[in-house]
């Protein structure tokens, strides 16, 4: 019985992983699709998003079975309601994919992006897309040196978030309104995709110390 | 100290959550009038208030970890359990965007005249959601919670509004502005959005269905 049981957690866990590597992979694609206005592409995004969105609906359902049938206590309860809370925010990270995809559609065959601005948004979509891989890599070995890692990736997000806007409050900014309003939502995109990789990671952290590492920062 | 009876922490959770709500629809209907206003005294205490929500949450939380451990709920009492553990999450969030609107109304920089209006209407819609969001919670009013479904919509038309004013060639304000804008929407969106959430969270809690497939 006890082995069903860890085996039912453990599949759980799998689940979630495979979420992120999931919402990285779309990442990863939804932000090539912007960078090379791929109009393909970026349809891709949009219809493969109901998937992860299946895979949360899925890993939802075993957590409530795990609830209802084995009555976990003490890091088994915290597993299942960490997993609850993880599958919440890996979907966000999803739909946050999915709307850089739209972006890009939605100005197809126009770049979103000037070509100056571009790079920053190559970068941020790489630490983006590693900061998902590696939450999903947390979420499989509870490794707190690799959990605390994802707190010095995420600082780069912030940093290259910033300098975006720097840019674009910049007096010397000449490429109008339109394209700073799309940059000023993609930006936030990334950045919220990015703090939502660190939840995922904190709550791992809390699975196995029993204590949440500080607030989230907003 | 023995654990409450399962129906008291029920109840309890249902009350917390509609303070929750209660609370963050006063941050935001203070963050709004800080932003219209130029009050950046207001703006502050609206910061420093935001570690109430998060205090809410944490009791929440408890209750709800509580409940789990010590009365292994079924059926609909866990679905309750749960979905109390999730909607805490949004409505903490919908403090934390209350934030960022007063944070903005901090910096001091005025907002154009030209859109004054839209954000007071979008300061209104989104306070009544977070109001009706307290009722459903507390009261776990599947029809309220279903119209409040509804009530969104009004907000989605302010915001794509909202753009079309930004995107409009004859913009007199710049880019700063136009920024600050931007970002200010998307605040208020993303609230109503996640007033959405509470509500389609208590239909699931109660009926075990999302709320399109309620009939009403």
């Amino acid at each position: 019985m006890r082995d069903v049981y860890q085996e039912q957690l453990d599949q759980l866990a799998d689940e979630l992983a495979g979420m992120c590597y999931q919402v990285a992979e779309a990442m990863e694609k939804a932000t090539r699709s912007l960078l090379e206005t791929d109009l393909q592409l970026a349809e891709q995004v949009i219809s493969e998003d109901i998937r992860v969105d299946e895979i949360r609906a899925t890993a939802e359902e075993k957590a409530f079975a795990l609830l209802a049938l084995q009555a976990p206590v003490a890091t088994d309860l915290r597993i299942v309601v960490s997993a609850i809370h993880g599958a919440g925010d890996i979907e966000r990270m999803g739909d946050l994919a999915l709307h850089v995809a739209q972006a890009a559609r939605r100005r197809h065959p126009q770049p979103v992006l000037p070509a100056e601005v571009a790079p920053y948004f190559a970068e941020m979509g790489t630490v983006g897309v590693r900061l998902a891989r590696k939450a999903g890599d947390v979420i499989r070995s509870r490794d707190l040196g690799a959990a605390a890692e994802l707190e010095s990736d995420d600082d780069a997000m912030d940093d290259l978030h910033r300098h975006m806007f720097s840019v674009l409050m910049d007096p010397g900014w000449s490429h109008g309104v339109g394209p700073a309003v799309d940059i000023t939502l993609l930006a936030r995109f990334y950045e919220r995709y990015a703090d939502h990789a660190v939840a995922v990671a904190r709550r791992i952290v809390y699975v196995v110390t029993g204590r949440m590492p500080g607030p989230l920062t907003v | 100290m023995p654990p409450a009876p399962l129906p008291r922490q029920l109840d309890e959770l249902s009350e917390l959550l509609g303070q929750m709500c209660t609370t963050v629809a006063g941050a935001l209907q203070r963050a709004t009038y800080a932003l219209l206003e130029g009050r950046e005294r207001v703006a502050q205490q609206v910061v420093a208030a935001d570690a109430d929500v998060d205090a809410l949450r944490a009791k929440v939380e408890e209750i709800a970890t509580d409940a789990l451990l010590f009365h292994a709920p079924v059926a609909g009492d866990l679905r309750q359990v749960v979905s109390a553990i999730r909607t805490a999450g949004d409505v903490e969030r919908m403090g934390d965007l209350a934030l960022h609107v007063a944070q903005a109304a901090e910096r001091g920089r005025p907002l154009p005249g030209q859109v004054r209006d839209d954000f007071a209407e979008m300061g209104r819609v989104a306070v009544q959601l977070a109001l009706k969001a307290a009722e459903v919670a507390r009261t776990r009013n599947v029809i309220l919670a279903v119209e409040l479904d509804a009530d969104d919509d009004a907000m989605d038309a302010l915001h794509v509004h909202m753009f079309g004013v930004l995107m409009d060639p004859a913009w007199p304000c710049g880019v700063p502005a136009a920024v600050d804008v931007t970002l200010l929407a998307r605040y208020y969106e993303r609230f109503a959005d996640h007033a959405v959430v509470v509500a389609r969270e208590t239909v699931y809690a109660v009926t075990g269905k999302e709320p399109d497939a309620i009939p009403i």
